[in-house]
């Protein structure tokens, strides 16, 4: 894989990759792929599921209920007055 | 040993094999019916669940794991968390961020992966029930390197509510044990239905049938590549069923090569999604410089926190469905599988079960493993990732010993929902085999 | 100019789309919340029955074609609202494809598509340091509704969500504005390139964003310059779109499966769901069914449906005749009144009945109308409405040109109502006068 897409890859990630990473991804990638052409000659199939058993029709009725209290959720979080801290938007 | 000896002597057990990362400070059993030990990418509430990652390290979840919770309902006291490849992304259970297990027959080398502590506890601990996370085969070949029988499910047919996500149309949560008889009690507790995964909703019951398996297909494609001394552990092997009056038969099974490739596409898509979530907020201890732009925030917590495989897996999943590639990779791999699970189904529409060893090789040095590319280490799980992504049953069984005294371990594939055929052939398996277990010096 | 949108609107589901949490207003941030809409590792969702109907019930509205079976996807980027990092969205399959929205009954506004999403939860701005996040907005179920490139101008832009809004609300019962109003992504070209205007909340900042867009492309296309592909924002106190990246920057969703949910199979539960006709859909079919005018059918459904179901009783029982005489007469006039006090409207059509039947004359009827939806005795309607017809009456007599007038264009008659409206000082409502005036010229035609 050459080192532009996997800048483009990284960054659609949210990795940033120092030079010695990014040359050793390209190189890894790089062969891994080669290595996936197997797929280009694999028979494909017209069905396909989302899953390798079907799931059909699971479905919750509309019911609000609230099973954990949500003070213990945010006990180990960041917050400030209840909200979850975050860093800057723009 | 006692379960009260065991839980006293566990600092210094662990001390030596590394098996768990967080562990209970209890030394008494109390009430407990039996002890049990689940892989660290199950939710547990009473302990810190970091799924092998630095990312999640402070994550306390509010909530067990549907299948931890039904084992504490039966009266399992949970022991530890085993340890584990970063997010169940190896082969060998050496790409963590947190500790490394070691095989009980030789602390040099590798417990398997990515459930290596627990197939290590497993070996090590009498009476000792693990629960394993097997995504490509991380059930199976942990189990076949430390010498135990281990089972990964029909996919659905335990509820994944509090697993961490590998790959979510690939995960399934097994049974490890030393024991044959434990993969079919213990399975039997964390199967079944649970609202909380929908994906466990379509399950037809478990059978506890007994039914033996009459006839095994041997795929030629299986026997490929191996170590000698596998080799001649699998002959073997099929020598002792045929002794036991099963009709073995070699078939070709010319899907199972494309299963490699199409597994690590969809494994590594849906991985780089689930992990998107990891940027430094809400959960896990890391916390950077909020004052940065959240991108750049994001990349910095990303970059820092994740190990090596992980950055692989997710840089692998994210091009794999990028625009311009996701028809090529993604899309076509969905097809695959599909062809996949049809070379079983036609297979097994003749045979009970599918068997070949588990894995190519017995457990490898540490050092042998450091010079191993990725490509190499994947290479290696050609023979458990095709089961896996068909999201059939499929169960290590230990089947000899290799001229270092490391276990070699066969594989058996059933049909979807046939845990039942597996069970009975562990069982039947167990009482001829002389299990050799490893000495374990507190 | 070409103006495509996509509307996002929220469902009004009681509990979330993938978990339980409700969706009432919370009593403070991340009260309404779960490990599900945290996107807590190990959490997993369940999709809510009702999302599923609602988009269904939508995908009617628009004349869509609906899918046999549907599935989820994930949308993967990054941003500190969205817990999983992740949106479940739906990318192929979705619930319908392929409708069409008849704009003023007229204009066809092609529908591209309709799929059901989760909402983000909703930042805020600390300074400009760090942020602060609620996710009680999180896992909210939202429909997005994609229209073609049909819409013509900002001003048509806002009409048709108007339009669509209320359609909407009376299928599937939505609650008013506030939180829940729309949101849009507003896509418009004025040359051959498109730039998109993301999040746009309200029908009149739709219009605001898109008009400065409109005068902002002309003016580069006038000047010789080149149109950037790019996504923008709106703000709204400043009244302008400003630029938030370049299309190279856009980003990569790299939409897969959501396994988590498996699939749909959604045709039976689409065979049995039936939608209530759309306000739209009414007028037209009532103008032409009882071959009035589609003013006065607008007006009846704009009053209430309640009022315009009742014309069609009546129209069916005794007549459009009668039922243009009293139900859009003073069963309209009165109606909010009746609305007002709570009163059921079940004793209205014994009246008329009677008035049919010949027991009672004409201002009887009226009178006994009146009495029945605002609660007045029938001594002060009486009187009053005696008053109300006299001073019609005296108005016509000194002015006749009006009734002949009349006959050629009806707007005659405002003449005699600004006058009766002014010399009774707000005694009588004007739905009122305006009957009076036109029951009293009609019976001099």
């Amino acid at each position: 894989m050459d080192r532009e897409t996997v800048e483009r890859v990284a960054r659609t990630a949210h990795i940033k990759l120092t030079e010695d990473e990014l040359e050793k991804y390209s190189r890894d990638l790089g062969e891994i792929l080669t290595y996936f052409e197997l797929l280009d000659e694999a028979p494909g199939c017209e069905r396909y599921g989302v899953n390798p058993i079907e799931v059909a029709d699971v479905l919750r009725d509309d019911v609000p209920r609230m099973d954990i209290d949500a003070d213990l959720l945010l006990k180990d979080m960041e917050t400030y007055d209840r909200y979850v801290r975050g860093p800057r938007l723009s | 040993m006692s379960m009260k000896r065991i839980m006293e002597s566990l600092g210094t057990v662990n001390s030596k094999y590394q098996m768990f990362h967080a562990m209970t400070e209890d030394t008494d059993p109390g009430d407990a019916k039996f002890l049990f030990s689940a892989k660290d990418n199950l939710t547990s509430k009473d302990m810190e669940t970091c799924a092998g990652s630095r990312i999640l390290e402070g994550y306390f979840p509010a909530f067990d794991a549907t299948a931890i919770a039904r084992m504490r309902e039966a009266g399992g006291k949970l022991i530890g968390k085993t340890n584990m490849d970063e997010f169940g992304f190896g082969t060998f259970s050496t790409n963590s961020g947190l500790e490394i297990p070691r095989n009980p027959y030789d602390l040099e080398r590798a417990c398997g992966g990515s459930s290596g502590g627990s197939a290590c506890a497993a070996a090590v601990f009498e009476d000792h029930v693990s629960l394993g996370v097997s995504t490509g085969g991380s059930i199976c070949c942990p189990a076949s390197f430390c010498g135990v029988y281990g089972i990964a499910p029909t996919y659905g047919r335990v509820s994944r509510y509090g697993l961490i996500d590998y790959g979510n149309s690939l995960d399934k949560i097994g049974v490890m044990s030393s024991k044959a008889g434990d993969l079919r009690k213990y399975m039997g507790m964390i199967a079944g239905r649970d609202e909380k995964d929908p994906t466990s909703c379509v399950q037809p019951e478990m059978r506890n049938d007994h039914r033996k398996i009459g006839s095994i297909a041997v795929p030629r494609e299986g026997t490929e590549g191996l170590s000698k001394d596998v080799a001649k552990a699998f002959a073997d092997a099929l020598d002792e069923l045929r002794r036991m009056g099963i009709d073995v038969e070699e078939v070709d099974m010319p899907s199972l090569k494309y299963a490699m490739p199409a597994y690590y596409v969809l494994a590594t898509s849906e991985a780089s999604t689930n992990l998107a979530r990891y940027v430094g907020m809400r959960y896990g201890r890391p916390q950077g410089d909020l004052s940065l732009k959240f991108d750049d925030y994001f990349s910095s917590i990303r970059s820092e926190y994740f190990g090596d495989e992980a950055k692989r897996r997710i840089l692998l999943g994210t091009f794999t469905r990028m625009v311009g590639y996701r028809d090529r990779y993604y899309s076509k791999a969905r097809k695959v599988r599909q062809v996949v699970i049809d070379d079983y189904k036609r297979v097994l529409e003749d045979h009970d079960a599918v068997l070949a060893p588990t894995m190519p090789f017995t457990a490898p040095r540490f050092d042998e493993i450091s010079g191993m590319s990725a490509l190499d280490s994947y290479k290696a799980d050609y023979l458990t990732v095709p089961a896996n992504i068909a999201g059939t049953p499929h169960m290590n069984v230990p089947c000899g010993y290799d001229g270092n005294g490391m276990p070699i371990g066969m594989q058996f594939v059933a049909d979807h929902w046939n845990e039942d055929l597996l069970f009975t052939m562990a069982e039947e398996w167990e009482k001829d085999f002389e299990m050799r277990r490893p000495e374990v010096v507190a | 100019m070409k103006i495509g949108l996509e509307i996002h609107v929220q469902l009004p589901t009681k509990s979330k789309m993938f978990c339980s949490c409700p969706t009432t207003e919370a009593p403070g941030p991340n009260t309404h919340v779960c490990p599900t809409c945290l996107g807590m590792p190990g959490s997993r969702p369940v999709l809510n029955k009702k999302v599923l109907e609602y988009g269904i019930m939508l995908a009617k509205l628009l004349g869509c074609r609906i899918t046999d079976t549907t599935w989820f996807s994930r949308k993967t980027y990054f941003y500190p609202d969205m817990s999983k990092s992740v949106q479940i969205t739906q990318y192929d399959n979705p619930i319908g494809e392929g409708g069409v929205y008849m704009l003023n009954g007229k204009k066809p506004i092609r529908i591209t598509r309709i799929h059901i999403e989760e909402d983000p939860g909703k930042t805020k701005r600390v300074g400009d340091l760090s942020s602060l996040v609620d996710y009680n907005r999180s896992g909210i179920p939202l429909a997005e509704i994609v229209t073609e490139p049909d819409i013509s101008t900002p001003a048509e832009a806002r009409e048709f969500l108007g339009q669509l809004i209320a359609d909407i609300r009376h299928v599937i019962d939505l609650p008013g504005d506030g939180e829940r109003s729309i949101r849009c992504d507003c896509n418009i070209s004025v040359g051959k390139e498109r730039c998109e205007v993301k999040n746009v909340t309200g029908l009149k900042n739709v219009e605001r964003a898109l008009t400065f867009e409109m005068v902002r492309q002309t003016k580069i296309l006038k000047a010789g310059g080149k149109i950037d592909r790019e996504t923008r924002r709106f703000d709204e106190e400043r009244g302008v779109t400003i630029s938030v990246r370049k299309k190279e920057f856009e980003a990569d969703y790299g939409y897969i499966d959501e396994p988590d949910l498996g699939v749909y199979h959604i045709k039976e539960l689409a065979d049995s769901i039936r939608i209530r006709e759309s306000p739209q859909q009414m007028t037209v079919r009532m103008a032409r069914d009882y071959g009035i005018d589609e003013k006065m059918a607008k007006q009846l459904i704009t009053t209430s449906v309640d009022l315009a179901e009742l014309f069609e009783t009546v129209a069916k029982d005794v007549g459009v005749q009668n039922a243009v005489k009293w139900v859009a007469g003073p069963v309209s006039a009165n109606w909010k009144a009746m609305e007002a006090r709570g009163a059921d409207p079940s004793g209205i059509m014994p009246v008329i009945e009677k008035y049919v039947s010949g027991q009672i004359t004409d201002t009887e009827c009226g009178i006994e109308i009146k009495c029945l939806l605002t609660g007045e005795d029938a001594d002060s309607v009486k009187e009053a409405t005696g008053d109300l017809d006299k001073i019609v009456m005296e108005f016509l007599d000194a002015n006749p040109a009006v009734v002949s007038d009349y006959k050629k264009n009806d707007k005659a008659a405002n003449k005699a109502i600004g006058f009766v409206m002014k010399s009774t000082g707000g005694r009588f409502s004007s739905a009122e006068v305006v009957d009076a005036v036109k029951r009293i010229i009609e019976s001099r035609l």
